[in-house]
């Protein structure tokens, strides 16, 4: 199992190695555990209930004919190469970044680290509308990658980032005195340290882009999910549109069957006593300009062409957005939901992750996998789906904050699970084995060592879901309480009009806030530390 | 302060027993250290003790009363058994002084309980300090005060200081044997180090393969060996094939005065490096030797030598002034008695101690 | 300094975060699903009408009636999928929809009531149902908008079915997503036949026109000059003038109304459906006539360029009135074939 993944963070203190052997320890009972971790993967399945029973009312004939076509061979190759091409995209930007900020001398390389986490804060629907707007015909495979790459490499970035400022220089000093020169320990040696990290981020963005609607849908790049809107949009095919999202699910199990058949048995990348010291940082020299140069091209592409356009925008336009009590509660529902959208995600994340840091396993991965399912479903489909969950099973949550915090739940189940079993691997067993011999019980070791390690390491998970609720539009749209307004939907009333200027503080605050959460992520990471001597 | 009985005690993970029928018994107010090689269980008893593993057979009571073991099981938190971990592992969230007083009830926190342990350690005025503000050596003496100040029944040592260098190791040591003493503690200290063993226990329980091999004091354990693999893994051993009759055995040493239970006839000798001294050549009672190796270690120095008949053998030597050169021809003599055991030997598979 | 200093500010933030999202959940809940009973005062409207363009509307309702209008928007299509996924436990009373196509949708469900007869034959019978289901509230011709400088007016089409000629190749803009559109494909079906549609659909994909999401993005490309024409509700325009802080004459982009009932001046319309449970509604039923009132037929016509559907209510400024319009005799209840047309653009290209 990898343990590196976004908001984990370096361990800074703490003991370095306790034994494994045994595997188990007992932090709660198992069966418990497993009983929480098998309920929260049951919620995260919801959708795909729905998805079986809508798709079964079509009948066998309708759905051969649905999906038996050149056209949905078609959209799932393109879907798969759009995702295959901006995770590629996605690991070279996001490792390269990582390497520079993290390991060389780069003049401001802390203002890049977060500068380089920050298109997070961007929805992709901003982004996408921003380069419509900036570059005329802009439209299809290329165009939509270019934005998809933009907003989603701090997914590689962040973890990655991560892994290079944790890992141990001995290794690479090893490497160099056998004889292998920079380049090769990089790939011999760094690259294999990074491995795990690398992945999960990869994983996500690969999810993130079969999901996407935003870039897709303004770009018009025809892939799954913009059928799926499409179908819903073309004569109100609902079940059109759910078959074809059966067919989504389908590729994320290939997706996931890949990652982890690709996942080395054991790989684990402990570090085994000793104290870490940080890589010596490697003199760029004349190479700092062109690395400066593309670092600050890609800042420019990802955060600036959004800026200047949303500027361009509240320029030009005479519209201007409500009263500031109406920005003020838009603000305020959006906080509200994705914080509880955060704190419920991050509930059922919490056995989940625990499951899979402290009791590795068949089980627990098996457990693991289920829960990224939904992960690539879209929005309108989650939101169907919690719209048929909450009438026939929840109806008094129906159109409460808590069912859309469900929908938040089930799509950003993975990265709190991820978040979660980082911050089980900041407070080792062993701690907790000593605070019981020292006569505490269970609940006292949980309250007075597990929470107090492990709370800023979650924080940081909960800071990632927190930003993905905020940006999130089409389930918010079907689910929020009837008369309550996020500004992610108050961005969509006033593009739907066209009122661009009465839409920008709206989509400027959207940013501004989820920079919060970002900002967090990369101090979490360790990244802003002085650590140079 | 309290006697812990261990009895028949079995663990299994899968199909391997880690620990296959342990009796062993930890007198009160003792310090006894469980010795054995890696893969021998020693950390696995350690966990039985804490409460942190069920036993699949077997007791374990504690002044009279069973903690574990049929059926019962105690669980860890009101076993009063005190862990102090490799490294240490202090709650890197809480200053020195908290996690002293983590065991401690409020009222105790309060008290001068935790200025006296971190005194006892020689950590006075140390409260304030977060963890990673220490030495490693200094980690560890907070562990230990940790332990020791909600007063256990019982601490255990897993390889406390295993991860410290060679210098700090034996002070530390030693202070924190005394700071047991002082508290009155009983103790358990496991350790793969025949070193550390002997100099600080009061007690030393030989462990392989998950059986009790000997239990004794350390100058038993090292002079009275149970058997071959004891007497290789406690320290530098001399096995010589031999001739036993009536009390002493004819050795490629010449006749040795043998202590043990050995039938008169053929045996295997034990003789330490120590008893075995460099004398002059043609002095009376010595035999010939030639000098194959000298390994300098400061307050001493090993010799390996070769015998006339081919025999190799090892003499440690004090204090000596001008080395012996390599290849020389000298003359070796025996002190005092050897441990004899029934021979034929087994081809003898000791463990690889390192020297020192 | 201090790792735990960090720490432990990391952690405050932590928890802040988890009881400040539960805190706002447990007081969030004020809004809930509940249906309400006839006559409290209160409706719940699903409004695929976007919030911009009706919420004055709304609030003056409220206003002058008392009743408060609950209000929850969504595009019209998702607006539809949910009141068919909820079926009889809507809280909905009324769906305000962008266009008939959707009333259909849930129409077909037997999900709507039928409305009084008093209320709806004020709206001639072509722009609501026959089954009295549903009733149309405001009226939209399709145009070709076009970019004044570069295309002279001579040259504009006399029919939308010119459109696939080679000489507008790359230079049409087109939503074929939009309901809109999809309503005017099956206008072609019902006036001309299949086979006509197909060939339409077929000769607009080969003169490979500009995608766009919506009609308004259009319109802004029509104005900018980026795109010379586009097939667009006439209303659009008002919408981009309104943004541009302008009027509609002073645009680039101006409207051309197909002459001689060409299907290309399709009128269709916005309506209202009341969901069964609110048959008996007094608020809801107010609701419905308020909608058809001349103040909200004025309002239609002054705020968002539409055609008012009621009699006596004068049409927005700057386009010809909408009995002038020489749009096709079609009538909106034939417009119901939408599976068929949808496997039309399918087949076509035009999506995905």
């Amino acid at each position: 199992m990898t343990t590196t993944r976004i908001g984990a963070g370096p361990a800074r203190t703490g003991p370095a190695r306790f034994r494994v052997r045994g595997g188990w320890r007992r932090l709660a009972p198992r069966p418990a555990l497993l009983a929480a971790s098998a309920a929260a993967v049951a919620v995260a399945l919801v959708p795909l209930v729905y998805l079986g029973v809508r798709t079964a009312e079509a009948g066998a004939g309708r759905i051969v004919d649905e999906l038996w076509t050149e056209r949905v061979g078609l959209l799932a190759l393109r879907s798969l190469g759009l995702a295959a091409v901006v995770t590629v995209a996605c690991v070279l930007l996001g490792v390269a970044a990582a390497w520079l900020v993290t390991r060389t001398d780069l003049p401001g390389r802390r203002a890049f680290a977060v500068l380089a986490a920050l298109p997070l804060a961007v929805p992709t629907y901003i982004a996408a509308f921003a380069w419509v707007s900036t570059v005329d015909r802009l439209e299809g495979f290329w165009p939509a990658a270019l934005v998809l790459t933009l907003c989603s490499y701090p997914y590689v970035f962040l973890p990655v980032a991560a892994a290079l400022r944790g890992a141990d220089a001995a290794q690479e000093e090893v490497s160099r005195s056998l004889g292998r020169g920079g380049w090769r320990t990089f790939t011999d040696v760094t690259l294999r340290q990074i491995r795990p990290a690398t992945a999960a981020g990869a994983l996500l963005v690969a999810l993130y882009v079969l999901s996407d609607f935003g870039a897709v849908s303004i770009l018009r790049a025809d892939t799954f999910t913009r059928a799926i809107f499409i179908a819903f949009d073309l004569g109100f095919d609902r079940t059109g549109a759910l078959v074809l999202s059966c067919v989504l699910v389908a590729l994320t199990v290939l997706l996931l069957t890949g990652e982890t058949l690709t996942r080395r048995r054991g790989a684990r990348y402990a570090r085994l006593g000793g104290t870490r010291r940080p890589p010596a940082r490697l003199r760029l020299g004349a190479a700092r300009w062109p690395a400066l140069a593309g670092l600050l091209g890609v800042a420019a592409l990802a955060l600036g062409v959004p800026a200047v356009s949303l500027g361009r925008r509240l320029a030009s336009g005479v519209s201007r957005p409500g009263a500031l009590t109406e920005v003020l509660a838009a603000t305020g529902n959006s906080l509200g939901f994705s914080l509880a959208g955060a704190a419920l995600t991050m509930l059922l994340a919490l056995p989940l992750g625990l499951l899979t840091a402290r009791a590795p396993g068949p089980l627990a991965t098996a457990l693991d996998r289920l829960a990224y399912l939904a992960h690539a479903l879209p929005g309108v489909v989650i939101g169907l789906s919690l719209i048929f969950f909450g009438i026939t099973v929840a109806y008094p949550l129906y159109q409460k904050p808590w069912l859309l915090a469900l929908a938040y739940g089930t799509l950003f189940l993975p990265l709190a699970v991820g978040a979660v079993a980082g911050a089980a691997a900041q407070a080792p067993p062993g701690l907790e084995e000593v605070a019981r011999s020292l006569g505490r019980g269970p609940w006292t070791v949980l309250r007075t060592v597990t929470l107090p390690l492990t709370l800023p390491a979650v924080g940081a998970g909960a800071a990632l879901v927190f930003l993905s609720c905020m940006k999130e539009l089409p389930a918010t749209l079907l689910l929020r309480p009837t008369g309550t307004d996020t500004l992610a939907t108050e961005l969509w009333t006033h593009t739907g009009v066209g009122a661009y200027a009465a839409a920008a503080p709206y989509a400027a605050l959207l940013v501004a806030i989820s920079a919060v959460p970002t900002w967090l992520l990369v101090a979490r990471s360790g990244l802003l530390d002085k650590e140079d001597r | 302060m309290s006697e812990v009985v261990l009895t028949g005690v079995v663990k299994r993970y899968g199909r391997v027993a880690a620990l296959d029928g342990v009796d062993l018994t930890v007198p009160a107010g003792e310090l006894t250290a469980v010795l054995g090689p890696s893969g021998c269980g020693k950390t696995t008893l350690l966990r039985c003790l804490a409460g942190f593993e069920r036993l699949d057979a077997g007791e374990i009571r504690l002044d009279g009363r069973p903690v574990a073991g049929g059926g019962r099981h105690v669980p860890a938190h009101r076993r009063r058994i005190a862990v102090v971990p490799q490294e240490g592992a202090l709650f890197p969230h809480l200053s020195v002084a908290a996690n002293v007083g983590y065991g401690l009830d409020r009222s105790a926190r309060r008290g001068d309980r935790v200025d006296e342990v971190l005194a006892l350690v020689g950590l006075a005025g140390y409260g304030n300090r977060m963890p990673h503000q220490l030495s490693g050596g200094q980690q560890q003496r907070v562990a230990v005060a940790r332990a020791l100040a909600p007063r256990p029944s019982l601490v255990l040592l897993d390889e406390p200081f295993s991860a410290l260098d060679a210098g700090l190791r034996a002070g530390l040591r030693h202070d924190i044997r005394e700071a047991l003493r002082a508290d009155g503690a009983t103790a358990v200290l496991v350790t793969h180090d025949q070193g550390e063993a002997l100099s600080v226990a009061d007690r030393v329980v030989v462990l392989r393969t998950g059986r009790v091999v000997q239990a004794g004091t350390p100058t038993a354990v090292y002079r009275e060996p149970a058997d071959q693999w004891v007497a290789g893994f406690v320290g530098e051993a001399v096995l010589l094939p031999a001739t036993a009759d009536a009390g002493r055995a004819a050795t490629p040493l010449g006749s040795l005065p043998i202590t043990g239970a050995a039938p008169d006839g053929p045996v295997t000798v034990l003789v330490r490096p120590e008893q075995v001294r460099i004398v002059p050549v043609a002095q009376p009672g010595a035999v010939a030797a030639t000098v194959l190796r000298h390994d300098f270690h400061g307050h001493d120095a090993l010799v390996a030598l070769r015998l006339a008949d081919g025999t190799r053998i090892t003499a440690r030597v004090w204090a000596e002034r001008e080395p012996v050169p390599v290849g020389a021809e000298v003359a070796v003599e025996v002190d005092g008695a050897a441990r004899a055991w029934p021979a034929p030997p087994s081809p003898i598979d000791l463990p690889a101690i390192p020297v020192g | 300094m201090p790792v735990s200093a960090r720490r432990s500010t990391a952690t405050l933030v932590a928890a802040g975060l988890l009881s400040f999202g539960l805190a706002a959940c447990g007081s969030g809940g004020t809004e809930n699903a509940d249906p309400g009973k006839p006559g409290d005062k209160t409706i719940t409207v699903y409004s695929g009408r976007n919030e911009q363009l009706v919420k004055p509307l709304l609030d003056r309702f409220s206003k002058e009636t008392g009743i408060t209008v609950k209000t929850r928007y969504a595009t019209t299509a998702q607006l539809a999928a949910q009141l068919v996924e909820e079926g009889d436990r809507s809280p909905a009373d009324a769906f305000f929809a962008q266009d008939a196509g959707a009333l259909g949708a849930v129409t077909k469900r037997k999900m709507f009531a039928t409305l009084p007869a008093a209320s709806v034959e004020k709206v001639p019978q072509t722009y609501r149902s026959r089954g009295g289901e549903w009733v149309g509230v405001s009226a939209r011709s399709r145009v070709l908008a076009y970019h004044a400088d570069s295309v002279p007016a001579a040259e504009l089409p006399k029919s939308v079915f010119e459109l696939t000629d080679p000489k507008w190749k790359g230079k049409i803009g087109v939503a074929p997503t939009n309901a809109s559109f999809q309503a005017f494909v099956t206008a072609i079906k019902v006036q001309h036949g299949e086979a006509k549609a197909k060939e339409f659909l077929a000769g607009l994909a080969a003169n490979e026109p500009q995608i766009r999401e919506n009609n308004i993005k259009i319109v802004e490309d029509v104005h900018a000059g980026t795109v010379p024409v586009g097939l667009v509700n006439h209303y659009y325009l008002g919408e981009v003038a309104k943004e541009q802080g302008t009027t509609p004459d002073a645009l680039k982009a101006k409207l051309h109304f197909f002459p001689g009932g060409d299907t290309g001046a399709l009128v269709n319309v916005a309506g209202v459906g009341v969901l069964k449970r609110s048959a008996e509604d007094p608020d809801t039923r107010a609701f419905v006539d308020f909608l058809l009132s001349a103040e909200s037929q004025k309002y239609f016509a002054e705020q968002t360029f539409e055609y008012p559907v009621v009699d006596g209510v004068a049409g927005p400024a700057g386009v010809p009135p909408l009995a002038d319009l020489d749009s096709p005799d079609i009538d909106l209840n034939d417009l119901d074939t939408l599976d068929a047309t949808i496997a039309l653009i399918k087949d076509s290209g035009l999506v995905p």
